[in-house]
Order: structure tokens, then sequence, then C-alpha cells
């Protein structure tokens, strides 16, 4: 992301970012309330166009028009509370938006033996046992654990090829167990070639997890760290602007 | 053993499915109606089958509607709109089936303008509906001319959309069995299939039950959204021909109530008042299961049938708070 830019009226939300995120890397993004994270984030997944600035995925310039189209760029987002339907059941939230179909004369039918099999199978191979036996995707989302349901947003980004996945808070209200879960999921899809975007509070949560560190305050990126460059320390500070870069 | 599995899985289909609830509730009140003297007869079994039929029609569309989390309250106007643009039609001299088509096509545009005004304005359509059943209404009193439209001409056309079964009768004597009924349970059929086994079904749910998460997987809610506003007043549209075809009479009054007979049959057939979760089938057991409470307060006579809202009253409370009871142990 270049020199991107965001006004809403007379607010600026998010000034002059320049940004490169890269395959394999978890990259952290952190600030406080208001910073302009969220704006960032809705830039680079078709919510909102820049004001000014370009985006280039994978060296070519693009423009992210839509939510649809960052998701057929392969832009995944796992937003916190907001990933699944809780309702709906876990084969038919894996395949939300791109259900298989099998034709039936002129009339296209729901392949719902397929979907419950590869939710089962996507699900058993990222490591999430809990839906080996295969009858539990057809379980409502609603029953499953904060964890779980975080678990399952990301192996569904996972399983669709995703080049960039977006996780905004995914450890909040999760317990120490949960959170476990989520950060190797997290790292599983690092070791997969994905470059995840990390969005969190949680500093010990993004030390153990992320390779760097970008920190924005006031919409303005003011740091940009290596893991291992920053404490934990370092870090805070840089968020409540204690630290100015 | 393996009998005992497929009885627990079985078992375990149906207390996840949204009709469990209403279907163990029609069968109870239907065993108790049936100690009633005159319940078990043909005669009256039919006739709770025809008295649900009409609103059976508007349930299918508003129930939809409900599971992709928005309510049509204007439905009973859309209803008389279609009789009068059907009537009309026919009284013209017009094709009964072109009068069908122009009644749907009419009821369609209708539930399209408020599918509209809601993506435009994302204002609550329990309001826009609330506001555009009166505009529909005076619309239809310049339409309409404030006449009521009555035929005393009776065309084969219309024994097709909801005459008598005469075969029925004769072959069950006391048995009044309209077309129509046919129709309102093939309608059924075909919606709860779109509901449960179609990529718009699927969609429906998603809307309904947490529209940013299935904007955020790229379906097109404010699209799933039209198309179930569309189908709503179409069903409506539908209902008042139906009505017309048995009747041959419409006003401007027609239909005046229907909207909440229809949000009662969706609740009391296990669809979630907050959307995201209920079943097609489900409102065709609420229309029959509030029928057959009518006639059971009709023919037990402990309360005056006038007083029937109360009874109906009673039913939709208690099958929420028992279908609330199903969901959480599920």
């Amino acid at each position: 992301m270049e020199n991107i830019s965001r006004r809403f009226g007379s607010i600026v939300a998010v000034e002059d970012v320049t940004l490169a995120i890269y395959a394999g890397e978890v990259t952290a993004l952190l600030g406080d309330n208001g910073a302009g994270k969220s704006t960032l984030i809705k830039i680079l997944t078709g919510v909102y166009p820049p004001t000014t600035g370009r985006i280039y995925f994978k060296g070519k310039p693009v423009q992210i028009t839509s939510p649809r189209m960052a998701r057929d760029l392969g832009i995944e987002t796992v937003y916190q509370d907001l990933a699944l339907v809780p309702l709906m059941s876990v084969a038919r939230n894996f395949f939300l938006g791109r259900e298989p179909v099998k034709s039936i004369g002129p009339f296209r039918f729901l392949d719902l033996k397929t979907m419950q099999e590869r939710t089962a199978a996507a699900l058993r191979d990222i490591g999430i046992e809990k839906f080996s036996g295969g009858r539990s995707v057809n379980e409502p989302v609603g029953k499953l654990s904060g964890g779980e349901r975080q678990s399952v947003a990301i192996g569904r980004a996972v399983h669709f090829g995703a080049s960039v996945l977006i996780l905004d808070e995914p450890t909040s209200a999760l317990s120490v167990a949960e959170t476990e879960k989520v950060l190797h999921y997290t790292r599983q899809a690092k070791e997969r070639g994905l470059a995840v975007i990390f969005i969190s509070h949680n500093m010990s949560h993004v030390m153990r997890v992320a390779d760097r560190y970008i920190v924005m305050r006031h919409g303005r990126q003011v740091a940009d760290y290596r893991k291992g460059e920053l404490t934990e320390q370092d870090l805070a500070d840089l968020v409540t602007g204690e630290r100015e870069r | 053993m393996a009998l005992g599995s497929r009885f627990d899985r079985l078992r375990e289909v149906f207390l996840r499915s949204p009709i469990a609830g209403p279907l163990v509730t029609l069968v109870v009140v239907f065993i108790l109606l049936s100690f009633v003297p005159n319940f078990l007869t043909l005669r009256s079994l039919s006739g709770i089958i025809n008295a649900a039929t009409l609103t059976g029609f508007i349930a299918v569309g508003v129930t939809l509607l409900m599971i992709a989390g928005e309510f049509d309250l204007s439905v009973g106007s859309i209803m008389a709109m279609g009789g009068y643009v059907f009537g009309f039609h026919v009284v013209a001299g017009g094709s009964p089936w072109v009068g069908l088509l122009l009644a749907l096509l009419v009821a369609g545009v209708m539930g399209l303008i408020n599918g509209l005004i809601l993506v435009r304005t994302g204002i609550p359509s329990f309001i826009i509906t609330l506001g555009t059943q009166f505009m529909y209404t005076g619309v239809l009193w310049f339409y309409s001319r404030a006449q009521m439209l009555q035929i005393t001409e009776d065309l084969p056309e219309f024994a097709i959309l909801n005459g008598r079964i005469e075969w029925l009768s004769s072959w069950l004597p006391g048995a009044n069995v309209r077309t129509a009924f046919i129709w309102l349970v093939l309608l059924v059929i075909v919606f709860q299939l779109v509901l449960v086994r179609t990529r718009f079904g699927n969609h429906v749910f998603a809307a309904g039950g947490n529209k940013a998460a299935a904007a955020a997987q790229g379906v097109l809610v404010n699209r799933v959204k039209l198309a179930c506003f569309v189908i709503s007043g179409m069903c409506a549209g539908l209902a008042g021909v139906m009505l017309f075809a048995q009747f041959k009479t419409v006003r401007i009054a027609t239909g005046a109530g229907q909207e909440l007979q229809a949000i009662a049959a969706a609740v009391v057939g296990g669809t979630l008042l907050s959307g995201g979760s209920g079943s097609i089938v489900g409102a065709l057991i609420g229309v029959l299961l509030i029928s057959m409470l009518r006639t059971g307060v009709v023919l037990t006579n402990i309360i005056s049938a006038d007083n029937f809202p109360a009874v109906v009253g009673v039913t939709i409370v208690g099958a929420a708070i028992l279908n609330d009871f199903i969901r959480q142990r599920r």
C-alpha cells in the first residue's frame, strides 16, 4: 500500500501510509482505538476506496472496489464476532458465498454431502480435531466456543486459498486455552505461506505470534520494526505515544 | 444396535429441525381437540384447511422474508390489490391466466418498492411496510374507485385456481377441500426446497442470521433481501387471486389483519422474529394450528368465537416459549 490516505469530510482517518505485507510473515498492526487501523484494513478489503494512494497486489496495481473483489484476489478477513453466522451449521458457514451445487435438470441444488465432507476434511487438515467425526459440521456455529469459531474462520480462509489473511482482534474475549489455539492456527497459516495481518490490542499475544510490528497513531504509521528489535514495553509505549517512533 | 443408532440419528435430525416444536404442538392440539364432539369429522377438518389456505399463501412469503431478517406488514393491502387487478381483468373479459400474471406482476412491484426503500434508506422494514401498508390502501381507493368488486359469473379457470375438489367430495361425503390447498402445498414444498437446498436459500439464512458476516463472504445481502420482498409481495398477490377465484368478490378491507396472522403462523411454525432461522413447512403447520384452534373454540363454545384472537395470543406466546425451549436443548 503506497501513500494511502482516507478522509471522512474534514476528518483524516488515515494519512499517507505506505506499507508492505509479505507472504510467510505475520505482520502485527497495532494502535489505540481511533488510530486508523480499521480504516486502513477497510481500504485494503474494498469497504472504502482510499481518498488518495495506490494498492499493489503481487506487484501489480489494483483497485479494490468491493469486499467481494478483495476476496476474489485472495484477501480474506476474519472479523471479530462477525466472521460466522451463529444459527447456521459449520458446513454451511464454511461454504457461504461459494456453495458447491449439482444440477438436477434445469435446477441447481446445494451439494450438501460435498459441503459436509470437504468441511470436515479441511478442518481436520488444519488440525481442528473436533470435526473429524464428520458429524459436528452440521452443528450450528452458535454451539462452538469463541476460539473454535475463530479457528473455523481461519480454516476457511486457508482452505479457499487466501494469500492475505487479516485477523481483526482474533484473541479478544477468548480464554487462555482458546487464545493458544488461535495463535497456533495463525502460525500455521503463516507456515503455509500466507501473509497474515494480525490486529490486536494485546501486546503479549502480538509479541508471541508476530514477525513484524507496525504501529499507527492518529492516522499515521509511526513505527515498523522486526521481531527482536522491541520489547513488549517498547511496543506499548509506541502505541500510547510515550515513545515517538 | 444399527437400528438404535439410526434411530438416534433420526431423533437428532428431528430435534435440530426448526419444525420439531411446531409439529409436536400440532399433534398434541389435534389429539386434545379430537375429544371435542364433531371435531373429527371430514366437514370440520376440511373447514380447518380451507380457513387456513389464503393466510397460508401470505405466510409462505412473510416467513421467507422473516428468515432474511425483514418484515412485511403491507401484505394485506397487496393481497387486496392482487384481488382487484385479477378481478378487474376478468370483469373486462380478459383471460384469467393473464389476470393472474398481471396480479403477480403488480404485487411483485409493490414488494419491490418495499425492498428498495429498505436498501436505499436502511430504515427498519417494520416501519417502512407499516407506512406502505396505508399508502397501498390509499392507491387502492383510487384504483377501485372505492367500490367493492363482485361478479356472479363462474369461470372454469376459477375451479382450477380455487374450486371444490368434486371427486374428493363424492368419494368422501362431507370433505370439502379446495384446489388452492393443493397449490399451497406445492408452493410450500418448492420454497422449502429453495430455502434449504439452494444457494439463494443459504444466503437468505445468512442475510437474516448475520448480515455483516454474509456480506464479508461475498453474499449480496441487499439483492437477497430485495428478492425476498418481491416473493413476499407475489405470495400476497397470489392470495388475493385465490380469494377472488373462491368468493368472486374483493373489497378494500380485504386482507386487513392478514400480516399479523402470517407473522403469527411463522412464529408458531418455528421461525425466529429476529431472523436467521425458520421453516416454510413450519409456517404451513402454523396456519393449520391456528385454524384448528379456531374451529376448536367454535365447537367447544367455552369462550365466544368472537373472542378467538385471545386463543391465538396464547398460542403465539406458548409456541414461542416451546420453540425456544427446544432450541436451547439442541
